[in-house]
């Protein structure tokens, strides 16, 4: 369900906890959607218990995961806003790079219409 | 619990361990790390009450396991010298074990070994190092031990194994909370099992914590400006409060490893407004590195046409 990588330098833990936010965020993981126990998942990932505890403790205090005691833990309510803050403030860092190696705004604000109306698009080519 | 209390041992007037304390909760995965010689065989030793400290306590539970036969069978000490067993089948072996560790499981150890293909009536003389490796290991988690010491416990062992005794060991964990305390050169194999680790050297506890502090205080640190900003010395950047463990430049481009918390770097750096400003997480590897760089171990000046640091 979850795939980790052991070798990378991102703690486990927190490769846990941002790969269930991304699954939340994308819809894989819709609100209410139980997550696997924290036994289980060590044993599938075969990783230390502790670690995965520790990620699903992160989630529940940031409140993206909430548990209930004997059935365990489920998908809470994303928070759009604060998903919003973490894209726009990649969008910058992307943005600030771009122009400083010369990058006009004009040329970013046209990249933009281009991928919104392509995103558009899409929407309509799924539907039908 | 295991706790060692100002633990001093000596060896022939040597010092091995230098008054250490620090404790190992139970149910944790903890890897004792360390310079070659620092002192971590000693300290498996004590805590399997093979060697009884020159001064201080070593407890599990609050009572010491030296010389407490109801102790010593709570701890199973799978060493890095195989030589001992040398006449023993596995069969032979698991019998000899099994009068001291009476939760012994002969179910548990034919189930372990038929996902191995060691034959259990050869003696382990006619064993490879690997599959003396395995055999041992198996041994001590079929003993059910609450606390398995595995001393160098993935040497020697082939990627598939290793990952197969990976397995086992969690699986222990889960099923009967067993504490787990590996030594080893190997890093990526702590990073990989275990949740805590102490770095020895020196004959002390240099750091005793859990993983996720310890790497969540250590960073590399990326800095680059742009070629006409003036250039920065390792004191001047240490002026904003940071303590650099490591400083490299090349034009107007900066390696750092640093310490502190993340966003804290983050901002106070951002201040000298560099171009570049990235802080990328250390392996363990590299943690282990840098923190002995500082007391001076490893510190080798290799001749090179161009020198890369100052």
């Amino acid at each position: 369900m979850f795939d980790i990588d052991l070798q990378s330098r991102v703690p486990i833990y927190e490769q846990l906890y941002r790969k269930i936010i991304e699954l939340a965020v994308k819809g894989a993981l819709p609100e209410g959607s139980q997550l696997p126990s924290v036994r289980q998942l060590a044993k599938d990932l075969s990783v230390n218990p502790n670690t995965v505890s520790k990620a699903y403790q992160n989630l529940e205090r940031d409140g993206v995961i909430y548990s209930l005691s004997g059935r365990g833990s489920f998908i809470g309510k994303i928070q759009k806003a604060d998903v919003h803050s973490d894209i726009l403030k990649e969008f910058d860092t992307a943005a600030q790079n771009a122009m400083r190696v010369g990058v006009d705004a004009d040329t970013l604000c046209d990249r933009i219409r281009t991928l919104s109306s392509e995103f558009i698009q899409n929407g309509k080519e799924h539907q039908t | 619990m295991i706790s060692f209390k100002q633990v001093t041992k000596a060896f022939d007037g040597q010092t091995v361990l230098d008054s250490i304390s620090f404790d190992i909760p139970k149910g944790s995965a903890f890897g004792l790390i360390g310079s070659n010689g620092a002192g971590k065989s000693t300290i498996l030793r004590l805590m399997s009450g093979v060697y009884q400290p020159d001064s201080g306590e070593v407890l599990l539970d609050g009572k010491p396991i030296f010389n407490s036969p109801d102790n010593k069978c709570r701890v199973f000490f799978v060493s890095d010298e195989t030589v001992q067993y040398h006449s023993f089948t596995i069969k032979s072996l698991a019998n000899f074990y099994k009068l001291y560790y009476p939760r012994f499981s002969d179910a548990l150890l034919e189930k372990m070994l038929k996902a191995v293909s060691l034959p259990t009536n050869k003696p382990l003389s006619t064993f490879s190092k690997g599959m003396k490796r395995q055999a041992i290991t198996m041994i001590g988690i079929a003993a059910q031990p609450e606390y398995l010491l595995l001393d160098e416990a993935f040497d020697g062992l082939d990627p598939a194994m290793r990952k197969l005794v990976r397995q086992l060991l969690i699986d222990r964990m889960l099923e009967e909370n067993m504490t787990i305390i590996i030594s080893t050169h190997n890093l990526t194999e702590i990073n990989e099992i275990c949740d805590s680790a102490a770095l020895i050297h020196d004959n002390r506890i240099i750091f005793s914590r859990s993983l996720d502090d310890i790497r969540s205080n250590m960073h590399k640190l990326q800095l680059a400006f742009p070629t006409d900003a003036p250039a920065y010395t390792k004191e001047q950047l240490a002026e904003t409060g940071t303590e650099i463990l490591h400083f490299e430049k090349q034009q107007s481009v900066y390696h750092l490893v640093v310490k502190g918390d993340e966003e804290e770097l983050c901002e106070r750096f951002s201040a000298l407004h560099p171009v570049v400003c990235d802080l990328i997480p250390l392996t363990l590897e590299e943690i282990f590195i840098y923190e002995l760089e500082v007391l001076g171990y490893g510190n080798y000046v290799f001749e090179n046409d161009e020198p890369v640091s100052q």
